[in-house]
């Protein structure tokens, strides 16, 4: 996110979703978009199906693979190799669009420099792509005027997750393909409403519609309009909260999120959380979390309450309620409205009024010019507004950066690659990435209730490469464990090739094997995104297997793909 | 640029240069589209079964045809391409003589339940019965015995009832064009034809994301849903409120429509089924994945936290009013404001809350507390 910002000046999907069907290359990098997106991946087989050109880029063999033209199998972490590699093939067959770069950007010459240092052929070796699948990738990507990117988590949770996004983005900008339908750079967002929280100002730098809060001007607009006086530092990342839980951080309040189960190195976590004098949680279900808790609020569901969400392409949709929250449980602006009375009554502030949700949004509106043309009675008539809609008459936005970047000139960003902090060793020998499934979602306190969804995955369960498999006498489906240096896990071997050999995959959605006890809590040195996607494990069948081995049905996608990319 | 969402009609296909006849007017038609698009363009009323604006066209259940001149029979609208100087007429004596017998002969062949309006499967249940009511067709034919036998299958969500299947393919087709699974097909001979999967296995065992498309587009009901016949709650009702909103999983931010039966629990309400919207209107067109479409019923869940819990001195969660939690709360975060400052204390909002709801937690933690400490749960 942060990386987009200071790219191109806006953190969003630069285009629309409806645009998707239209475009002639899709180059999909770090999205198991069949399974975390699945209508936008539906949009991007129907790009298929009429001809685009989807090219892959992924340490599995994903669903989506088999609909690409190629699939760049890439060891995991080592994407900094790959875009820069593909940059220089740009570079070297002049493939670049100097007009664009000429009029919209700055800093190419640095990233023309560094770039020239990272050969295909050297690029094979680390990433383990042929040099010939890169070139041929950046030739159609280049080429091609209606390309789009599209990326998820993959690309983010890295130590270097923002040297992707901008890796990513100098792509984008030395081909030009930015400001027009079918192309531009997207990040597809994982929960329903991530970029309406961020968009909200849910982050430690920015205010409402990105407005940092370190700008002495925003600050005096926002302390005259909320009428109290403002810190003007930004505040603490979320994987600096989390690290710093139980150390400087000594209270929580925590809304719709299972940090426990979600966090990485949840086991170190863990033993912070005692060390908090006070957490207060909001939710719909017991959480792992809640076993810290000094109080819980019942909070409601999205059927249960009225507001909006922001979807990937910055469509601001309504959400109505349709049934009452259970028991006493109240919707969590109504619990955030009261908790912050009760505060501003004991501290001597004006309470806060609003009649409901239109209001509050009305009044995050009004600070905030991107959003200034949104209100709920104009979404309840239109149906749904993209930001920028900076008045009441502007019809929202379909594609960014239509006629010059946001930002006045794209920055280009030279960027070197950077080995992830924890790579496989003789003792842990395995690069362990996690992910989400189709049928699982984040914490899954909902879908693991649901009747239907437990059944087609009712069990957590690890990837692992067949010939990792065998070295280790492990069979499908067997009980095996799973060590990192944070902690262990058991769960079934699913063997499969979908993984690269040397790597394991494991699902985070299963609190009985958090595969977040796993994770490494280092974070990226700009966003503090943590590294999800590789650590270094070993895995061992465990002697003493259950019997009833029937119960595991596998994924869905258990089917062996042909074997590929095995260089190791 | 807009960010309306229309009907999408390929931006290159939008300059008019052919020229049709259309019940007798003339009108501007646009190469590559077909009789039915045109016809619908001009507000003509074609009943369609087998058509749907994201499917190739497949001509397979007759109900759209139409007379064009020169052709001695009735052609397909949804699968015959416009031509430059072309006459056709959308309604005659011959059109309707031919709907009300295709009708007829589709009633006969429908079991005696669906006769009753009694497939489960929501507002797209009665298309076909609503189209032959529509067209005056009569629904005293003999019936005729439904060979197409059913067979179970343990996944939780798809019901198939074989016997009202009019074999549109609209499900197969959308199988395999739309989610590109091609998990169901048509399998079988002549009269024996029916809706299958390879080797007849479970869907959970096939290639089938469960996304319940096909119930979606079946016109009779013969696909779907199934947990409403599991409850029980078998027969179609019209449902009492229709609420638009907007999917709580991920990113994409689906569009759909909760059926709520609201005296259901007490008054509280209950959610009866999720629907998508008409394709084209919204950026889902029409689609839905199995967690839109089918991961609703945890709403109603009995874990569902539903009074205030507060840690008691042993350790343990007891209930307690709002009253008591919120006092309970404020002085537990003072305090530690007090000992420790404001910085001292973090807030952790929710990328799955509304955005009012993280606007009020992000100035809660800036206009009340005195810090920027506060971060969304995803920030990627
Ligand atoms: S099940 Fe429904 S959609 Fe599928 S072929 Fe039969 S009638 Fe058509
Ligand atoms: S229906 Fe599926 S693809 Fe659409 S928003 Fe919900 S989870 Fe995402
Ligand atoms: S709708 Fe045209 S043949 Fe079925």
């Amino acid at each position: 996110m942060a990386g987009l910002v200071t790219t191109f000046g806006a953190g969003a999907m630069t285009n629309s979703i409806g645009e998707i069907r239209d475009a002639d290359v899709l180059f999909v990098i770090g999205s198991n978009t069949t399974e975390a997106h699945p209508i936008i991946a539906m949009e991007m087989k129907r790009a298929v199906h009429r001809g685009a050109t989807l090219i892959v880029a992924d340490p599995r063999s994903i669903n989506l693979t088999s609909f690409a033209s190629r699939h760049l199998k890439l060891r995991p972490g080592t994407d900094v190799w790959l875009l820069n590699a593909m940059a220089h093939v740009i570079c070297a067959e002049g493939l670049v669009d100097a007009d664009f770069i000429e009029t919209n950007t700055e800093g190419f010459d640095a990233v023309r420099e560094t770039v020239a240092r990272y050969t295909p052929e050297e690029a094979e070796k680390v990433t383990g792509v042929p040099a010939d699948d890169i070139r041929w990738a950046a030739r159609a990507y280049a080429t091609t005027p209606k390309a789009g990117i599209y990326y998820t988590l993959g690309i983010t949770e890295h130590t270097h997750g923002t040297d992707n996004v901008y890796g990513l983005a100098n792509l984008v900008l030395m081909t030009g393909h930015l400001g027009k339908p079918s192309a531009g750079m997207n990040p597809l967002r994982g929960q329903n409403n991530v970029q309406g929280a961020n968009d909200a100002g849910a982050t430690p730098i920015f205010y409402p519609g990105y407005q940092r809060v370190d700008d002495p001007e925003v600050a005096a607009r926002y302390e005259k309009s909320w009428g109290v006086p403002l810190p003007r530092e930004p505040g603490l990342n979320l994987n600096v909260m989390m690290k710093e839980t139980g150390r400087s951080i000594r209270g929580m309040f925590v809304m719709g999120e299972d940090i426990v189960l979600s966090e990485p190195n949840a086991g170190a976590l863990e033993e912070r959380m005692n060390g908090l004098e006070f957490l207060v949680i909001q939710e719909i279900f017991l959480n792992e979390t809640a076993r810290f808790a000094d109080v819980i609020l019942p909070g409601a569901c999205f059927a249960e309450k009225d507001g909006v969400f922001t979807n990937s392409e910055r469509r601001v949709q309504r959400v109505r309620k349709a049934v009452e929250p259970p028991g006493q449980a109240k919707a969590d602006w109504e619990a955030v409205l009261a908790l912050a009375n009760a505060v501003a009554e004991k501290r001597g502030l004006t309470p806060w009024r609003y009649d409901g949700p239109a209001a509050i949004y009305a009044e995050m509106a009004k600070d905030a010019d991107k959003f200034a043309g949104i209100s709920h009675d104009r979404v309840d008539r239109e149906g749904g507004l993209q930001w920028p809609c900076t008045s009441p008459e502007h019809p929202g936005t379909r594609f960014l950066h239509e006629g010059g970047v946001l930002r006045g000139k794209g920055l280009f960003t030279a960027i070197e690659y950077r080995p992830s902090v924890e790579l496989a060793d003789p003792e842990y020998p395995l690069v362990l990435s996690t992910g989400r499934t189709l049928y699982h979602y984040n914490a899954a306190t909902q879908t693991r209730r649901g009747v239907g969804l437990a059944e087609k995955q009712p069990v957590a369960f690890c990837e692992i490469h067949p010939a990792d498999a065998r070295a280790r006498s492990i069979e499908q489906g067997d009980l095996v464990e799973v060590e990192t240096r944070r902690g262990k896990v058991a769960c079934r071997a699913m063997v499969s090739r979908q993984v690269r050999r040397g790597c394991i995959w494991m699902p985070l959605h299963f609190a009985e094997a958090r595969a977040n006890l796993l994770t490494v809590d280092d974070g990226d040195i700009v966003t503090q995104t943590a590294e999800y996607k590789v650590c270094a494990a070993k895995v061992t069948r465990v002697a003493e297997q259950p019997a009833e081995r029937d119960a595991f049905p596998g994924s869905f996608y258990a089917v062996a793909g042909p074997e590929q990319g095995t260089i190791h | 640029m807009s960010s309306q969402n229309p009907k999408r009609v390929p931006e290159e296909a939008s300059d008019p240069s052919l020229s049709v006849t259309l019940d007798g007017e003339t009108v501007d038609a646009r190469p590559g589209e077909t009789i039915l698009e045109l016809a619908e363009r001009h507000g003509k009323d074609i009943p369609t079964l087998c058509h749907d604006p994201r499917l190739a066209p497949a001509g397979a259940c007759r109900s759209c045809l139409v007379e064009v001149e020169g052709s001695r029979r009735l052609i397909p609208s949804c699968a015959t391409p416009v031509a430059d100087g072309q006459v056709v007429t959308t309604a005659n004596d011959r059109i309707a003589r031919h709907q009300k017998v295709l009708l007829a002969l589709y009633l006969a062949d429908q079991p005696d339940f669906a006769a009753r309006g009694e497939t489960p499967g929501g507002a797209q249940a009665c298309e076909l019965h609503a189209m032959a009511d529509a067209v005056g067709a009569p629904t005293d034919w003999p019936k005729m015995e439904p060979l197409r036998v059913g067979r179970e299958d343990r996944n939780p969500y798809v019901q198939f009832f074989p016997e009202a299947c009019i074999l549109c393919a609209r499900c197969t087709r959308y199988c395999a064009e739309i989610e590109s699974v091609s998990a169901i097909s048509l399998a079988g001979r002549g009269a024996e034809t029916t809706i299958a999967t390879a080797d007849d296995v479970s869907l959970l065992d096939s290639s089938c994301e469960l996304c319940g498309g096909c119930i979606d587009v079946c016109p009779t009901g013969a696909m779907t849903e199934k947990m409403p016949v599991t409850a029980g709650r078998r027969g179609h009702v019209e449902p009492e409120k229709v609420v638009r909103t907007t999917c709580n999983y991920c990113g994409v931010g689906c569009q759909m429509d909760l059926h709520v039966e609201p005296a259901a629990n007490d008054g509280r309400g209950r959610i009866e089924r999720v629907v998508s919207p008409e394709a084209g209107t919204t950026t889902n067109d029409g689609n839905l994945c199995v967690k839109g479409r089918f991961a609703y019923d945890f709403v109603d869940h009995e874990d569902r936290l539903t009074t205030p819990l507060i840690r008691a001195e042993d350790g343990s969660l007891r209930e307690a009013s709002w009253d008591e939690a919120l006092a309970r709360t404020v002085e537990g975060l003072m305090g530690v404001h007090e000992r420790h400052g404001a910085d001292a204390l973090a807030f952790v909002s929710s990328s799955r809350c509304t955005m009012e709801e993280n606007y009020l937690v992000q100035k809660m933690a800036r206009a009340v507390f005195g810090t920027n400490n506060v971060h969304q749960c995803a920030a990627t």
